[in-house]
């Protein structure tokens, strides 16, 4: 096959080449670029500067684990994440609970 | 060699594995080059029957007699067994050859010598030999039995650090849930074998009516496959599963699923493709969608690193069911967008395994620097792993789906298919795929980055190799796709789509 | 329908299987639950192939004319018991480990890995 079709993909609606994003990527860096370099230029790497900003406090030997990120996220999903945690309560006859109820679904879809 | 490929790649990790322990007494470095050679030669089999079968069309390889007319006596049913391979079989041979020749150099010096290495590579070499034989086999009983060497090679892998509490309860559920499946297919063979008296597929599939003991046979193949494949709401023990098992091992535990996914697929589109109808495929898409959004939702709180990605495998899983689910709904007609959309959970089989064997391969690299994987203790070792960081890093993009990456173009697929069924399947798919962007930008963050971490053991170069080729794999597929496609995808795609005739042509002879 | 009388009983085994895998708590009930399905599947293969009037499928010694029982599902069953087998002892292996660790068989309480 020709090479353009190669990285090519066609879907019916449509058609996507990896040089489309190629460009685009191209173009965005340059635009990071750009703003990187009218940054400021007292940025000094290993210095006090660069620790993490743990809500402007005083913190000995400041690291955040995974478990701190992203706090709000995993608020807001809360209750969906405390049911469905519950659903996997790591017993094994609720497990195979499920299976008999979709055993029973998929017979009363397939039967009726 | 090329004609015996088929049994080969079967037979020979089958019987290698068992020598393992014998070649191990000899010399332990004999024992890591025996088991890499026989991964090599694995991959180099299904190499050969891929280019056979992408060139010829179906390859059927037969042990026993060579024509149904060579019987013992005159007259009497032919004794023989079967490997049929089209090109869905063939495509996933592929995939296990690839993944074998990822995931053994890794093991190499991944688990300790004291931890029982020689026997973990029995068991994976035999776990290796199921795979290839499911994915080989015409028939209906080798398929069972495959699919049980399968399961307790893979639950053995599971339970294998068993001075850990963790790794025997993972492996008793598992092997509790994979019994019960291996047990629901084998009730549903013996009803196809009561009725029509043979277990070929082809002529099984031939001989079909769409009765309704055929419909309670086609229920019973659907409980069963779907609780090995790990489809919500029968998931629940795929977590466990590969959180538990050592990482290396974890990816052929990825293509196990993949490839009794692969058997559902063979059940629904050859088995029962003349008596199919849409309900069937709108189970198939609606389990696909529950299992994208409750695992992707239930990532988002996991503490354990490898925990986590293993819900982000399973998430994909749901994109495969989606992309091929939209082709089972339509069978009936046979549009063009259910092509796409077929061939784009085709392709995403193999993109799969690449980016969570790339993710499961950097868990095992955390887990061999810093003995844990406790998100809550892990944290800034992107200065001391800067490698292990951008491959955690590419391939999490690539499980997003975000371009140029390979998870981007099989994802395109199934979204722009999708689409034209219902573009409530598109959305829930998109933004599955945007809420485990989330959870691993989380992930990467957390672990990678942050102030400077002192790592002591430096990554052994066995480590790295693995990795590289996976991530090359991921960025050419994704920077070529149109290729990958055309060459390996589309007959894989045309073998379930429009292909059943020629499966049946090859075996029954027109 | 009194012909259908194997079939049912093998169904009623099966089910009394899945109640056990749900209902019953001790790991090693839950073996033999996984057992009765094992020995539910094998029994309703064996029953598949029963010919009226049928005689064991050997040769040695047969009455000449006489129907023979089908013999394949048989063999399937034969494979299907030792499989059966091996799955039973690995899961039961794994049940002497985690009592080893946890020291109780409880299905409710080993739930180290949830969530």
């Amino acid at each position: 096959m020709r090479p353009e079709e190669s990285i090519q993909l066609i879907t019916g609606q449509g058609y996507w080449t990896p040089l489309l994003w190629m460009a685009a990527a191209l173009g965005t860096l340059l635009l990071a670029f750009l703003f990187w370099s009218r940054g400021r230029r007292g940025y000094k790497r290993g210095t006090e500067q660069d620790l993490p900003f743990v809500s402007g406090e005083k913190v000995e030997n400041p690291r955040l684990a995974a478990t701190h990120l992203y706090w709000g996220f995993a608020e807001a999903l809360r209750p969906v994440l405390r049911r469905l945690g519950a659903w996997h309560s790591g017993v094994v006859n609720d497990y195979a609970a499920w299976f008999v109820v979709i055993l029973a679904v998929i017979f009363l879809l397939i039967m009726v | 060699m090329g004609t015996h490929a088929p049994i080969l790649a079967i037979a020979v990790p089958l019987l290698g594995g068992f020598a393992t322990p014998l070649v191990a007494r000899i010399s332990r470095v004999l024992r890591d080059f025996w088991v890499f050679a026989i991964a090599l030669f694995v991959a180099v089999c299904v190499g050969f029957v891929a280019a056979q079968v992408f060139a010829h069309g179906v390859t059927v390889y037969v042990l026993g007699g060579r024509t149904p007319q060579e019987t013992l006596a005159p007259g009497a049913f032919p004794i023989r067994i079967m490997l049929t391979v089209d090109g869905m079989s063939a495509f996933m041979g592929l995939i296990a050859g690839l993944l074998a020749l990822v995931a053994f150099p890794f093991a190499l010096r991944f688990i300790p010598e004291e931890e029982g290495k020689t026997l973990s590579f029995t068991l994976s070499l035999l776990l290796l030999a199921g795979i290839v034989g499911l994915a080989y086999t015409g028939d209906l009983f080798n398929f069972f039995v495959f699919l049980e060497v399968t399961s307790i090679a893979a639950c053995g892998l599971i339970g294998f650090r068993t001075w850990t509490s963790r790794a025997p309860e993972a492996a008793f559920k598992t092997m509790l849930l994979y019994a019960l499946s291996g047990l629901f297919f084998l009730m549903a063979v013996a009803f196809l074998y009561g009725e029509y008296g043979a277990l070929n597929l082809a002529f099984l599939s031939r001989q079909l009516r769409g009765s309704a003991l055929d419909r309670v046979a086609l229920a019973l193949f659907l409980s069963g496959l779907l609780l090995k494949v790990a489809a919500a709401p029968l998931h629940f023990w795929a977590p466990d599963a590969y959180g538990e098992a050592p990482a290396a091992k974890t990816l052929l535990l990825v293509v196990n699923t993949q490839v009794s996914l692969y058997g559902l697929w063979r059940i629904l589109f050859t088995l029962y493709g003349g008596v199919l109808d849409a309900g069937v495929g709108w189970l198939v898409v609606a389990m696909g969608l529950l299992t994208m959004v409750v695992a992707a939702v239930m990532a988002v709180g996991q503490q354990d690193l490898g925990r986590l990605v293993a819900y982000g495998a399973v998430s994909q899983i749901g994109y495969m069911m989606l992309g091929v689910g939209v082709g089972l709904v339509t069978l009936a007609g046979r549009p063009d967008y259910a092509l796409v959309a077929l061939k784009g959970g085709v392709f995403h089989m193999l993109n799969d395994a690449l980016t969570v064997g790339l993710l499961f391969l950097c868990v095992g690299a955390v887990e061999w620097v810093r003995g844990t994987r406790d998100l809550g203790e892990l944290g800034g070792l992107g200065h001391g792993l800067p490698e292990v960081a951008l491959f955690f890093l590419l391939a999490s993009l690539a499980l997003a789906g975000i371009p140029p990456l390979n998870g981007f173009a099989s994802k395109i697929l199934i979204y722009h298919g999708s689409f034209q069924l219902s573009p409530i399947l598109t959305a829930v798919a998109v933004l599955a795929s945007i809420l485990l962007l989330a959870v691993f930008a989380r992930a990467f963050q957390g672990v990678f980055l942050g102030p400077r971490v002192e790592v002591k053991p430096e990554l052994p170069w066995s480590f790295l190799i693995p990795m590289i080729v996976s991530a090359v794999g991921i960025v050419v597929l994704g920077l070529v796709p149109g290729f990958f496609l055309e060459q390996v995808v589309t007959p894989a795609a045309e073998a379930l789509w429009r292909g059943r005739h020629l499966y049946l042509a090859a075996v029954l002879g027109g | 329908m009194i012909g259908n009388l194997p079939f049912v009983v093998c169904m009623i085994l099966v089910a009394l299987g899945l109640w056990t895998l749900v209902a019953k708590r001790n790991l090693i009930k839950l073996v033999i639950g996984v057992g009765l399905i094992q020995n539910g599947v094998n029994l309703f293969l064996v029953a598949l192939g029963y010919v009226r009037g049928g005689i064991p499928p050997i040769y040695t010694l047969a009455p000449a004319g006489a129907p023979m029982v089908l013999p394949t599902p048989q063999a399937l069953t034969l494979t299907s018991i030792v499989i059966g087998v091996a799955t039973t002892a690995l899961m039961l292996a794994f049940a002497v480990v985690i009592y080893r660790h946890k020291g109780t068989l409880d299905a409710r309480k080993v739930r180290e890995l949830r969530g």
